[in-house]
Formats: structure tokens, sequence, C-alpha cells
């Protein structure tokens, strides 16, 4: 009953068309004036698999059978997680019009960033099922609990990080840099190009601090191998969510003033 | 009649920082860097209080940086006050810049939704008016065609049309009378004085006095942040005018 209302109110249809909107807007605009059109946010992570490929598998002759897939399996949910990142860094001070003319959920701007790359993320999954035909063992009926709940933790903890970074980098321009930095040393702490067993027991445990290393791997379990390790999806979810709830902190924060800095 | 604005000594402060320094001009600078801690502070707006009555139209004038844009921008509540309270109680139609949000590669109708919806209205709410809103522009065939191929007048014409057909109960205008060409600007001010006379609470900043005296029923003067005058148009004006 109180939800029904909530769901049929006004305000809240407003809302829900605002970002539907800016979504939709994120996602024609990016490559509105290109030729190969959204098929580019297939193409970097395939071509990025491709000569990842070339250096482990032919160069330095890892032993892994369908390093490919492996690949892939976590290039396409990583690159959801960078490209989010990497473009909410801008997504306040890139929008100060918006901001200062027209009252609007400032944290939309974020959401809908999020939600772009989500899209992307979305059609790159009939690839991953094809690569899961031919190499794995299929898609099987826990995908559909599976994945929406990976989804759910990798919404939480992308939105808290993007939020708390768009709003610092108002205040403090380096953070566009650092981002930078930090997003390619991530991009080789996270176990995307080797497994999660090959780091040494001893290190295991500051894997925690990287609220990607489980939920990669448990992207990784359910695409390759059907398989749902729930002792890994809570680590995620749990570390997923601390970062979620300082992201709204640093956003409520330091946005009552954001007026005066952007 | 019931107040639908109310402000209660409303102070704001701006951080006075020159561009912050860099790290090599902050190094070399190391001396006088520290010293000058203490952040020297402009206050746009010290103690200001009014009240807004349900259909009024409010006039503010003053001279440039009185603050008059701040105060506006506080009561659409895209900033906070430093010190004070600010009630409102009915939904704001900003019109402080026409355009805010337009973006150049998605076409007319395309930014006509998310404009509306930003001021807003629904998706369904605009596209019942998306008629209407085209008309009035006057924008013909270019609507479905990219807002960065249309002239300025065009731009701020459909800019102008979004806002006026979003039913707006509580209307901020900084300075916009004078859109596209003269039959427009007649047009768009017609449009404005029906939705005043309608009864729609209306607060207006600007510098032409004879569209103050025209359209307001009071009038507030901003000197410095602070209220130097306020009452009946033509008085007010003539004492803005002799200092």
């Amino acid at each position: 009953m109180e939800i029904g209302f909530i769901v049929n109110s006004r305000e809240f249809r407003r809302k829900r068309d605002l970002l539907w909107l800016l979504t939709k807007k994120e996602v024609t605009l990016k490559y509105k004036r290109t030729f190969l059109g959204i098929f580019w946010s297939l193409l970097n992570p395939i071509l990025l698999a491709f000569v990842l490929f070339i250096a482990f598998k032919i160069f330095m002759r890892i032993q892994m059978e369908n390093y490919t897939f492996f690949l892939l399996a976590a290039l396409f949910p990583w690159n959801w997680f960078s490209a989010s990142i990497t473009m909410s860094t801008g997504a306040l001070i890139g929008n100060v019009n918006l901001i200062k003319k027209i009252r609007f959920p400032r944290h939309f701007l974020i959401l809908s960033t999020i939600l772009g790359q989500f899209v992307n993320f979305i059609f790159a999954l009939p690839i991953i099922i094809g690569f899961s035909y031919f190499y794995g063992k299929g898609p099987g009926i826990n995908w559909f609990l599976s994945i929406p709940i990976l989804m759910a933790i990798q919404f939480i903890v992308t939105i808290g990080i993007c939020l708390a970074i768009s709003m610092v980098n108002a205040y403090f321009r380096d953070m566009e840099y650092i981002i930078g930095v930090v997003v390619s040393m991530l991009f080789w702490m996270t176990p995307i190009i080797y497994p999660l067993n090959i780091i040494p027991e001893a290190y295991r445990i500051y894997l925690v601090l990287n609220p990607l290393t489980y939920l990669i791997t448990a992207w990784r379990d359910i695409f390759m191998s059907n398989a749902t390790d729930w002792g890994n999806i809570g680590i995620s979810f749990g570390s997923s969510l601390v970062f979620f709830l300082l992201g709204i902190l640093i956003f409520r924060k330091l946005g009552r003033r954001l007026d005066e800095v952007i | 009649m019931n107040c639908v604005v109310e402000i209660s000594d409303v102070w704001k402060k701006f951080p006075m920082k020159r561009d912050r320094p860099g790290f090599k001009e902050f190094v070399v600078n190391l001396s006088r860097s520290i010293k000058s801690k203490e952040n020297s502070n402009f206050w746009a707006l010290k103690g200001v209080t009014f009240e807004v009555k349900q259909g009024e139209c409010l006039g503010i004038i003053g001279r440039n940086g009185a603050g008059k844009s701040t105060l506006l921008s506080l009561i659409l509540g895209t900033i906070y006050p430093t010190k004070g309270n600010i009630k409102i109680s009915q939904k704001i139609t900003p019109l402080l810049e026409l355009g805010a949000g337009f973006h150049p590669d998605l076409t007319g109708r395309e930014n006509i939704f998310i404009n509306g919806v930003l001021l807003g209205l629904t998706k369904d709410e605009v596209l019942e008016r998306m008629e209407e809103i085209i008309a009035f522009s006057e924008i013909g065939d270019f609507i479905d065609m990219p807002v960065r191929t249309y002239s300025s007048g065009m731009y701020l014409r459909i800019a102008f049309s979004v806002a006026i057909y979003t039913a707006p109960e509580l209307f901020l205008i900084d300075e916009i009378l004078s859109v596209g060409d003269e039959a427009f600007q007649k047009k768009s001010r017609d449009a404005l004085l029906n939705l005043i006379n309608g009864g729609v609470t209306t607060i207006f900043v600007s510098h032409q006095m004879s569209a103050i005296k025209e359209i307001c029923h009071r009038v507030i003067w901003l000197d410095g942040g602070e209220i130097r005058g306020e009452g009946e148009p033509g008085r007010v004006i003539e004492m803005y005018l002799k200092a």
C-alpha cells in the first residue's frame, strides 16, 4: 500500500523519467557521430583481450586453457567498472551549467553515467554466452540468480566510488590524474589476467581492500564454470557496502558547498 | 494571502580564492603561502529578509554585484545559505539561463524532453505539450535537427518555449525578456505577462526599469548585499535611480 503510493506518485515518476532520459542521453551521445557506434564499447575490451592474449599466452606461454574466454569473462565486467570511474570523475565539473541553473538530484549525473556503461555491459553478454557455449559449460539455470546479484553488487560499489571521486574532484582537481593512475594500477592488482589462486596466501588478506578482487572472480566463476561461491560473493558484498556508504557520506558532506568550487 | 517564499535573515558567503596556487608556486612562495592562511571572504548577501505572497510579482533591482543573482540561486536551491532560513512552498521554474542543459548534439525535440523533465514535468506531460511547445517556438522543421545547427535566436526561442509550458507555480526570471526578433519578443513578453496576471508567483530580476514598473507589484532594491529600499515600484525605482 505504502510502496504502491510512492511508486505511483508524480514526483517518483518524474525522477524515474529524468534518470531514464539522462541515461539515454549518455548512451546515445557517446558514439553519436561515430561510424561504429555502440560497437566501440565491445571492441575496446575485445582488442585489449587480444593484446593480452598475445603477450601472455603466446609470448609468456602461460599454461591455461581457454585463456581468451578467461580474459573476456573478467574484462567485460572490469570495463563497466573502470569506464564508469573514469567518466564520472568529470560528471559534476563537466555540468556546471546544469548544477548552477537548475535544481535536480545531482547524483543522477553519476548514476546515469554508470547506467550508460551498464548498457554496454549488457551488449557484451551475448558474446560471453557464445563463449560459454563453445568453451564452457553453456549458460546454466543459476545464471538467472547469480548474475543479477553480481550486477547489484557491482552497482553498489561503483556508485559508492563514483559518487566520492566526482565530488572530491570538484574540490581537488588533481583527482582526475590520480584516478587515471589508480585505475591502471587496479587493473594489474585485480585477478583479471591471472586467477585468484596464484596469489600467495600471505597476501590474500590484503585483497579484501580491493572490492573488485572477489567480484571479478565471482563473475568469472559463473561465466566459465556456472559456479557460485557464496563466500566470495559475501566478501565482495561486504566490501562493496562499505564503499557505497562511504561514497554517499562524502557526496552529501561535500555537496553542500559544491556551488562555491565549481 | 499566504506567503510562498519566506526569506529570513539570509547571509551568503563566498570564499575569495584566487586560482589556487599549484604545487610549484606553493613551494616558491612557501613563507607567504603559510601566512596568508586566513581566507578572505566575500559576503554576497548580508542579512536579507523578505517574503513573497501567493500570486505576487516581485521585482529585484540593483547594480551589478548587488547580490540579485545569488538571491535567485538561493531561492532556487542550487546554492545554500551560509546563515538564515529560506522557506519555499511551490514548484519552482527557473528562467535564469535559457537552455541550461541543452546538448548541441541532441535534436530540438530531444532537448525539449530533457529540459522539460529537468524543469519539473514528467515525460508524459512533456509529450502532451510537445506540439504546443514546438508551435510556440516557431522552429518548424528544424525541430528534428541537432541543436548545434540552430541559430542563437532559434536556440533561445526553443528554450523559452519549454520553460513557459512547464506549468510554473513560482517563476524565477533573470533578465530574459529579449528573446529572438521583434515579433517573438512581443510574443514571449505577452506569454509571460499572461502567466503573471494569471496568478503565477514571480520573482523578476532586471535592469530594465520600464519592464519592472510595468510588471511588478512590489520592488526590492538590493545594494551591496543588503536591502536598501522596498515597496511600490515607482517610488523604489526613483530612489534607486537617484542614488
